[in-house]
């Protein structure tokens, strides 16, 4: 199996690869990236920068290297990951690359299959605190949604209702609770105070990097099509993740979240968005898992690490140094 | 009491629906009284409740707020050997209540969807389900014990899932706390805020009676619950039987109080 990964830079991507590089089934990995000087010591794995808003740059990239490479299977992982920021420009990383990318592997003489990265904010959030959300649920078509959500869809429709003849699975990821992810939790959590809305603690379920990486190398084994589900293995309610990240837990009245944090993105600037979880804060939701462990084999298994305050950090540090 | 049987824990300590076996304890043990001392719930047939593997209580819903669901919970966790936790299926609304959907989910209570159901019965739970829906509880008191709209949903999960039906009649509900009027303000989605007749419910005493499993299944495979005129006719066998089983329970009570 030779393996293009997209978005090789991102935790995700980064991780993927090194997923890749431990499996002696695959032959090579070309590691697809926006950042310059990547370099990974394992030969099998080569790097190529590549702006893939660029249509020419996405056809060079796939009926060139991959083409030389013998690649057989596009992971596609690349998405942007803040959530303040809007525009043509991200709406090109977002579904235009992606659009680009399906178009141009379709009809390839070596590539076989596509998996690419979805993510479970696609859905409509059931207005309930206990709702399993299997891969039929409906998504978010809201007009008035943030662009973070609606490019969220579109890429997702873009590639699950591709028409073309090339096997391709959408992986919907629990949210990932890893540093520089574009996690929303992750930046929820690092504060340490983390507000919640009063009456509410919805149980939620969250991925972490190690298992992510393996639903997307199990994907690009498989043969099987269609839209999965991808689950953590840690499903609980918002306050004991909060409690599991050492910070302070403070229930507050659901009208004053959203002013609340407006006002800490404006003075700090953390990513975090109220508006953007205002559902899954009160109602929660968690990805029903079942078509992926069927048809892909993938069990969640490894734990997320949770945001830890520094001196937390620090301390573990020494620990280890010391033993 | 151990309310851990059959309890599938995720890793935290609650399961993917936010039961939380420790809090239920909690509960089980403040609200003992209410059973014991208020309502003097007395049951019969809890023998008929399958002791492991998918099933299903199906129940009449009646009074201004589920206490019947409650006691029906509460008997079958005190009663039953060895316990098993009924998961209660509530209605869309319930679980966007504040406090309350955290509350009843911490018990085991999980939203009315149909995925959630078939994944509880693919686990092997024990539902409990009030095919009335809405309409019990917002029924009026001279219709009292006249089961109201019949939901079908629960024999298509029976004959899907192979799940045993055990039908339940509660009588007591309805007297104790009746619906006195409806407002259609429709707070947090619910279909109408109940006023009730009195402020606190009475102590009516609380008569539950557990029928026989019924096997809707029997001489069908899965697909067939695709079936709509099987499913009604498998749906309204449920239906004839607790009626019967609640004119039964009505006729040999000495009175509400008693």
């Amino acid at each position: 199996m030779n393996v293009l990964v997209t978005g090789a830079t991102c935790p995700l991507g980064a991780a993927i690869i090194e997923r890749l590089i431990a499996d002696r089934n695959v032959g090579r990995v070309l590691a697809v990236g926006r950042e310059p000087g990547q370099s990974w010591t394992d030969p099998r794995v080569t790097y190529r920068m590549a702006n893939l808003t660029r249509t020419r740059e996405v056809h060079d990239l796939i009926h060139g290297d991959a083409r030389a490479l013998a690649i057989d299977t596009v992971i596609h992982a690349a998405q942007h990951r803040g959530a303040n920021d809007g525009g043509h420009y991200i709406h090109a990383q977002n579904v235009e690359s992606a659009r680009a990318l399906i178009h141009a592997c379709t009809d390839h003489p070596t590539i076989r299959r596509f998996v690419a990265r979805s993510f479970a904010e696609v859905y409509v959030q059931p207005q309930s605190t206990t709702s399993l959300i299997d891969e039929e649920a409906a998504l978010d078509f809201d007009p008035a949604a943030p662009q973070w959500l609606r490019d969220r869809v579109e890429a997702d429709l873009t590639i699950a209702s591709h028409g073309g003849s090339l096997p391709t699975a959408v992986l919907r990821c629990a949210e990932l609770i890893a540093p520089d992810s574009g996690s929303q939790l992750w930046d929820y959590l690092s504060s340490r105070v983390c507000l919640r809305p009063a009456g509410y603690d919805p149980i939620i379920n969250v991925l972490s990097l190690e298992d992510a990486s393996v639903a997307f190398v199990f994907a690009a084994r498989s043969e099987a099509t269609g839209v999965f589900n991808i689950a953590g293995a840690d499903t609980l309610p918002l306050s004991r993740a909060i409690l599991e990240s050492n910070r302070l837990d403070i229930p507050v009245p659901g009208m004053l979240m959203a002013p609340l944090y407006r006002l800490r993105h404006a003075l700090a600037g953390f990513e975090f968005r109220y508006d953007l979880n205002v559902r899954r804060f009160h109602f929660g939701g968690v990805l029903d898992g079942t078509r992926a462990r069927r048809e892909l084999g993938y069990v969640p298994q490894t734990h997320v690490h949770w945001p830890r305050p520094w001196w937390r950090v620090l301390f573990e540090r020494l620990s280890e140094a010391r033993s | 009491m151990s309310t851990t049987v059959g309890f599938h824990d995720e890793g935290y300590g609650y399961d993917v629906f936010g039961l939380h076996p420790p809090t239920l304890d909690r509960i089980i043990h403040t609200c003992a009284p209410i059973y014991d001392h208020y309502f003097r719930v007395s049951s019969e047939g809890i023998e008929h409740v399958p002791t492991e593997g998918p099933a299903i209580l199906v129940a009449n819903h009646g009074g201004v707020l589920p206490m019947d669901a409650a006691m029906l919970c509460f008997d079958v966790l005190r009663r039953l050997d060895p316990p098993r936790i009924p998961r209660a299926i509530a209605d869309h609304f319930v679980p966007r209540l504040p406090i309350v959907s955290t509350l009843f989910a911490r018990c085991g209570v999980v939203s009315g969807t149909h995925t959630n159901a078939a994944r509880l019965l693919e686990r092997g739970e024990l539902l409990a389900i009030w095919p009335e829906g809405v309409s019990g509880p917002a029924k009026k008191f001279r219709d009292r014990y006249r089961i109201q709209a019949w939901r079908v949903g629960f024999a298509e999960l029976a004959i899907r899932h192979r799940a045993p039906v055990v039908p339940v009649a509660i009588v007591g509900a309805e007297e104790s706390w009746p619906l006195a009027k409806k407002l259609h303000l429709r707070w947090f989605d619910s279909p109408y805020l109940p006023i009730p007749a009195w402020p606190l419910p009475l102590p009516a005493h609380y008569r539950l009676r557990y029928g026989p499993a019924m096997d809707l299944a029997r001489g069908h495979v899965a697909a067939d619950a695709d079936d709509p005129v099987l499913v009604h006719d498998a749906a309204a066998r449920v239906r004839d039987k607790l009626e019967q089983m609640l004119d039964d329970l009505r006729r040999i009570r000495r009175g509400v109080f008693r």
